[in-house]
């Protein structure tokens, strides 16, 4: 409780009075905000956590996570992208930032904010039952087309990253599955273990637990090559696809921070991502650890916003 | 044997048992504030462990999740306010009971029946984990589908004898919930374009509202006058009365703890349905098959110690398939799973099979952890039951305080702290107008899963009714709704045939 009053206190007090004591000290001269679009606990929320505590001792001041779920993350991107440029509003951008305009849920995109830096990506990998019959992936995109409209597959919500690398295989192989939405991932393994539905695609770091114990098989990677977490099973590439979106976790400011909070920031997420802790927690969650700085990171997320904006009304069936 | 002692040795130790009780009272503090839920307090202490050892960040953690559940209960009995959503059943017998100046009995009863209902749940998890775990896994979108039908049933039990407005407020439950993207699509309906409420309307700031600040605002409307006052006749009895049940109000209530018990661990164990659901359900249960069913609602403690045992005992369900399985039983226990990979522990399978004595740690951890809980309980029974002797206006302010704090630490949203206030107008407008507030709250949060369970049943069978109503634990859960739906009207039936019976007042006010 203690921890939450300060967190909501913390966050209100400075927007109402920082605002008129700013300038006065060089940055950062108080506590900065690092805005999460999910819930405590998840992934996005576990690497803004860690990244934050280890950006404390760069910068010299408090970074406190504030958690704004909603929306697939819609809610928080549109709330730090109103806040001031002054560094002292962050927020956690995750792949959805590059897909939640083409579905109409914020007018944010990577183009009108700051990316300041990429920390990890998760790639998608498909998996089925142990006791499925489809011991390859070849073999499963067989099945997959001699009975089109049979084969069930699961995702983790209408729209939702996983869900768009489903229809870009379907659209790639030209298959034809039936598809259930789920409210997570978590919920797609319960079902797959059940025997409910035949396949799903989800992030690897999400399927890993389960296939590690062997009640769930890897057949395909979506990327171009393997991950090292899982070296056994083939990327699609290899089988002579290309097809696939990764999942990935950044950083981002409202657009036009000053550059003296850049030059201080940009260090600062180095060393966040150098350190033991964000490298060990990368290790034990399933999630690949990839630096991007804010140059390579803004061409990077405007490439993926443009990707998505290209496929997603034809993936979805929507108006473009 | 050898892992057994391991395991038991491990947690024995002056550091883990410290985390452990730091853990308890840091879950006690976000389960005694309403807005502030277990799942919250859990994921939010996971970072500290980062820097302790795998057994004492467990213990702490344990210790937050065992600790929470049962002082949930506390504002519930006291204030009417449930803590966390798992004990809305509890305010229904617990708050009347301690309006009769029971309030001791109604915390002594929390204690000791949460206590019996996480350590039985614990030893199912002990001794029979796999077949409780394997059977939550044939939980389909079918089974889901049935449950949440059969959830929705109990409706008409929980109204009491205001049977056609409870009706009423439960389809309004049903209504406000299907406010958000649909769950299948992801189409906005009733949004009116605010993103703000694509995701619903959350229950817990209506919860809040509906509980905490309606009952609030009408006690203001009623007892303002001699609150004003100052002389201190609208305070309530002074009388804490006994904290530990006597023999005879134990015997009435062993069946309901053993109902609770066994319902409430294979409710916890089933994927998303946790001690909230499973609380309703055996409420609902225990009052049909009680001699005194007419006292369920206004202070009965049969009813107290069902829905008591039943939320607590989820805790171990949840634990079960999470460790069995490595899939969550609830929403704590999914960040439970993250914090322990974070240590090195993988649950699963497999777990038990290379690491037993961490197993048993962690069922020593938890057995341990319901044992100070309890034992904090019943000691602090006394002083909290103080405060219904705090001037009504104090109290009412700090209601009101911790209502607007807990709806917007919820998720920082401003947006539920409009939904509480709403929902608070909503509950005093029911509360005049006697219309039952527990089967909207239970519309609310069945609601999306029986439709989204149902539409995916629906895909997966290919449009075909037939099948889904086929499946056996389907059907079973189909025919038990039936028969609690049509249960009160024979009983009326039937008690309008027996002339004996004396005439029952038509306007007696229900729960």
């Amino acid at each position: 409780m203690k921890r939450r009053t300060f967190l909501a206190v913390s966050g209100v007090v400075p927007a109402v009075f920082g605002s008129c004591a700013r300038q006065a000290r060089p940055y950062p001269g108080r506590d900065i905000k690092l805005v999460v679009q999910a819930a405590p606990g998840g992934l996005s929320d576990t690497v803004s956590r860690v990244i934050a505590s280890q950006m404390e001792p760069s910068l010299g001041v408090p970074v406190v996570c504030e958690n704004k779920p909603g929306a697939a993350g819609a809610l928080a991107f549109s709330f730090v992208s109103r806040k001031p440029a002054d560094g002292y509003t962050l927020g956690h951008a995750p792949v959805e930032l590059a897909i939640l305009k083409t579905l109409g849920y914020t007018s944010v995109t990577p183009e009108t904010v700051d990316p300041l830096c990429l920390v990890s990506k998760t790639r998608p990998v498909l998996v089925v039952r142990a006791a499925s019959d489809a011991a390859s992936f070849p073999a499963l995109v067989d099945a997959l087309r001699k009975r089109p409209g049979y084969y069930i597959a699961g995702n983790s919500g209408t729209g939702s990253i996983w869900h768009l690398n489903t229809l870009l295989m379907e659209q790639a192989l030209q298959l034809k599955l039936v598809h259930v939405p789920f409210g997570g991932s978590s919920a797609s393994i319960t079902n797959l273990m059940g025997g409910h539905i035949d396949l799903a695609v989800m992030g690897v770091g999400e399927a890993l637990p389960q296939i590690r114990a062997g009640s769930l098989r890897a057949l395909a990677v979506f990327d171009v090559d393997r991950t090292p977490l899982l070296a056994e099973t083939p990327s699609v590439a290899e089988l002579g696809h290309s097809f696939g979106a990764v999942a990935w976790s950044g950083f981002f400011a409202p657009k036009g921070i000053p550059d003296e909070a850049r030059q201080r920031l940009q260090p600062a997420f180095r060393a966040a991502f150098d350190s033991a802790l964000f490298q060990e927690v990368c290790q034990e969650r399933a999630m690949e650890p990839v630096y991007l700085d804010s140059q390579e990171f803004s061409q990077f997320a405007r490439q993926q916003a443009a990707f998505f904006a290209t496929r997603v009304p034809s993936l979805l069936g929507v108006g473009a | 044997m050898e892992a057994l002692a391991t395991g038991f040795t491990a947690i024995l130790q002056p550091m883990v048992l410290l985390y452990l009780m730091g853990g308890l009272l840091m879950g006690a503090l976000f389960g005694a504030l309403p807005g502030l839920t277990a799942t919250m307090g859990v994921a939010l202490l996971t970072p500290i462990t980062f820097w302790l050892n795998a057994e004492e960040g467990m213990a702490m953690l344990l210790g937050i999740y065992c600790g929470a559940i049962p002082a949930g209960g506390v504002p519930a009995l006291l204030l009417n306010i449930p803590g966390t959503p798992a004990s809305i059943a509890a305010s229904w017998d617990g708050y009347p009971l301690s309006q009769r100046g029971e309030a001791g009995l109604a915390l002594g009863i929390n204690s000791v029946f949460g206590f019996i209902g996480q350590v039985t749940s614990v030893l199912f998890l002990a001794i029979a984990a796999f077949p409780i775990a394997s059977f939550s896994l044939r939980f389909g979108p079918p089974e889901y589908f049935a449950l949440a039908l059969f959830g929705i049933s109990l409706m008409a039990g929980v109204s009491g004898n205001q049977m056609a407005k409870g009706m009423l407020s439960g389809m309004l439950g049903l209504l406000v919930s299907t406010i958000g993207l649909d769950p299948m699509m992801a189409v906005a309906r009733f949004t009116f374009g605010q993103a703000e409420f694509y995701d619903g309307i959350a229950f817990v700031p209506v919860m809040i509202g509906l509980f905490g600040v309606g009952e609030v605002f009408h006690q203001m409307l009623t007892d303002g006058a001699s609150a004003r006052v100052g002389s201190s006749p609208a305070t309530p009895p002074a009388v804490l009365g006994r904290v530990l049940p006597d023999w005879a109000a134990w015997k009435r209530m062993l069946v309901p703890g053993a109902i609770g018990s066994g319902v409430g661990t294979v409710v916890g164990a089933i994927p998303a349905a946790g001690g909230d659901i499973a609380a309703v359900i055996c409420w609902e249960q225990t009052r049909r098959l009680s001699r005194k069913p007419e006292e369920f609602g206004k202070g009965s403690i049969e009813g107290l110690a069902a829905s008591t045992t039943a939320c607590n005992s989820a805790i171990g369900g949840a634990m079960t398939t999470m460790l069995t399985l490595g899939i969550p039983g609830d929403a704590p226990s999914a960040i439970l799973i993250g914090a322990l990979l974070i240590h090195g522990v993988q649950p699963g399978p497999l777990l038990f099979r290379d690491n037993p004595a961490l197993v048993y740690s962690i069922i020593g951890l938890m057995v341990l952890a319901a044992l100070l809980i309890a034992v904090l309980g019943v000691v602090a029974a006394r002083p909290l039951a103080a405060a219904l002797r705090v001037p009504k206006p104090w109290l009412w302010t700090a209601i009101l305080l911790l209502s607007v704090v807990g709806s917007y630490a919820l998720s920082n949203a401003i947006t539920d702290v409009w939904v509480m206030l709403a929902a608070g107008l909503l509950g005093l407008a029911f509360r005049w107008l006697q219309i039952p507030l527990g089967p909207l709250v239970l519309g609310l949060i069945l609601g999306p899963m029986m439709e989204s369970n149902l539409r995916r049943a629906l895909i997966l069978s290919r449009g075909d009714w037939e099948s889904i109503f086929l499946r056996p634990i389907v059907a079973f859960l189909v025919v038990a709704a039936l028969l609690s739906l049509v249960w009160p009207l024979i009983q009326r039936y039937r008690s309008g045939r027996k002339p004996r019976d004396p005439l029952p007042g038509p306007g007696e006010s229900g729960g």
